[in-house]
């Protein structure tokens, strides 16, 4: 299995938001010793590694994980308690993953 | 076929997208029915009624419906709700809070957290883990998302979309979003010219429809957002990865 974690620069330059708590709960966890390569989504060029990944996954959202397994299709991951329990096979709060669920897709409180 | 596009890959669903945003929302319904046998349709109690209404007129045999009941709804949408029921004569599958989440919350912050806090804490309690639980039992699901529900939002509503968020570990969830390229005003000309029920409450200045003490009428001029969670400040969703800035 290949994990990459792609993290995103913002147009004035820095890291957004949701990548840099991502960042910390994964070092606080020792998670980034399960990642292989750390890709830089920058909108500022559209070439960067990230964005072609993204577009190559048509992800709209970062930060986003990219898992691939042999004989398998690449699975995105773009809610982090998701990727931790079923990739990673931890233990994650219920109410964290519905939350960053929410947060990700404000729309859905219209529903 | 409903095999063939639930394995799809991204590509392929951007690929749907294309084609099906130009068609008639009956005609994106049409499609998804066709595809799916496990579908079903997010009624929210409010205009996306519309929704039911072509689907019972397209496949009256395939129409599944589920409700996302919060316990803090309007008396006036669940008696909608039952209308509804009634009128197409289906079966709509309401869906609940986990009880022990919900006791949760209220003993530790009360009825009305949502005031001092956000809303966020409660609506993912209450309607995103019941949505969660339910989207778990099918293979893909219809909203009624519309793209100016939400103008702060970059991100624009796909007719289809690939749903990473609410997959089955291992599985894949489409979700098709039939009214994104609808206006308000074109889904009530629907209601009007078809007789469709409709919610009470829209007769009382409603626009937006969701749980009581989170939705207030709106007055002439005002977006159908600011009747929805006024006390916050607006904010423009920032984890996007630009469009323009990806290359297709």
């Amino acid at each position: 299995m290949r994990i990459t974690f792609v993290k995103k620069i913002k147009l004035d330059g820095s890291f957004c938001k949701k990548c840099n708590e991502v960042q910390q709960k994964m070092d606080d966890a020792g998670q980034m010793e399960m990642i292989d390569e750390v890709l830089i989504a920058d909108e500022r060029d559209p070439s960067s590694p990230g964005m072609e990944l993204a577009s190559l996954y048509n992800v709209e959202q970062a930060p986003f994980f990219l898992v691939e397994r042999d004989g398998e299709a690449p699975v995105i991951y773009t809610v982090y308690f998701k990727f931790v329990k079923e990739v990673l096979n931890q233990k994650t709060q219920e109410a964290d993953e519905l939350k960053e669920i929410l947060n990700d897709n404000p729309d859905l409180d219209f529903l | 076929m409903a095999e063939n596009l639930a394995s799809t890959n991204q590509v392929s669903t951007v690929d749907l997208d294309q084609k099906l945003s130009s068609q008639t929302p009956q005609e994106v319904l049409t499609y998804a029915l066709n595809e799916f046998d496990n579908i079903a349709i997010s009624f929210s109690g409010a205009e996306d009624v519309v929704l039911i209404d072509m689907a019972y007129k397209i496949a009256p045999e395939k129409v599944q419906v589920f409700s996302l009941d919060t316990g803090r709804l309007h008396a006036e949408t669940y008696r909608y709700i039952e209308k509804v029921r009634n009128h197409y004569n289906i079966d709509i599958d309401v869906v609940y809070p986990e009880s022990e989440a919900v006791n949760k919350l209220v003993r530790e912050k009360g009825l009305f957290s949502f005031y001092q806090d956000d809303h966020k804490e409660c609506c993912s309690i209450r309607k995103i883990g019941p949505l969660r639980r339910k989207l778990l039992t099918v293979d893909a699901w219809i909203t009624g998302q519309r793209r100016d529900q939400s103008p702060g939002t970059r991100a624009a509503i796909p007719v289809i979309q690939d749903d990473k968020a609410f997959a089955r570990p291992g599985d894949s969830l489409t979700k098709f979003n039939p009214l994104a390229n609808l206006s308000s005003q074109e889904v009530w000309d629907y209601i009007r010219s078809n007789d469709v029920p409709y919610n009470e409450l829209h007769d009382q200045g409603f626009i937006s429809i969701g749980c009581e003490p989170c939705t207030r009428p709106t007055g002439p001029g005002q977006h159908e957002r600011e009747g929805r969670w006024w006390w916050e400040e607006a904010t423009l969703k920032e984890c996007g990865l630009h469009d323009v800035n990806i290359k297709k």
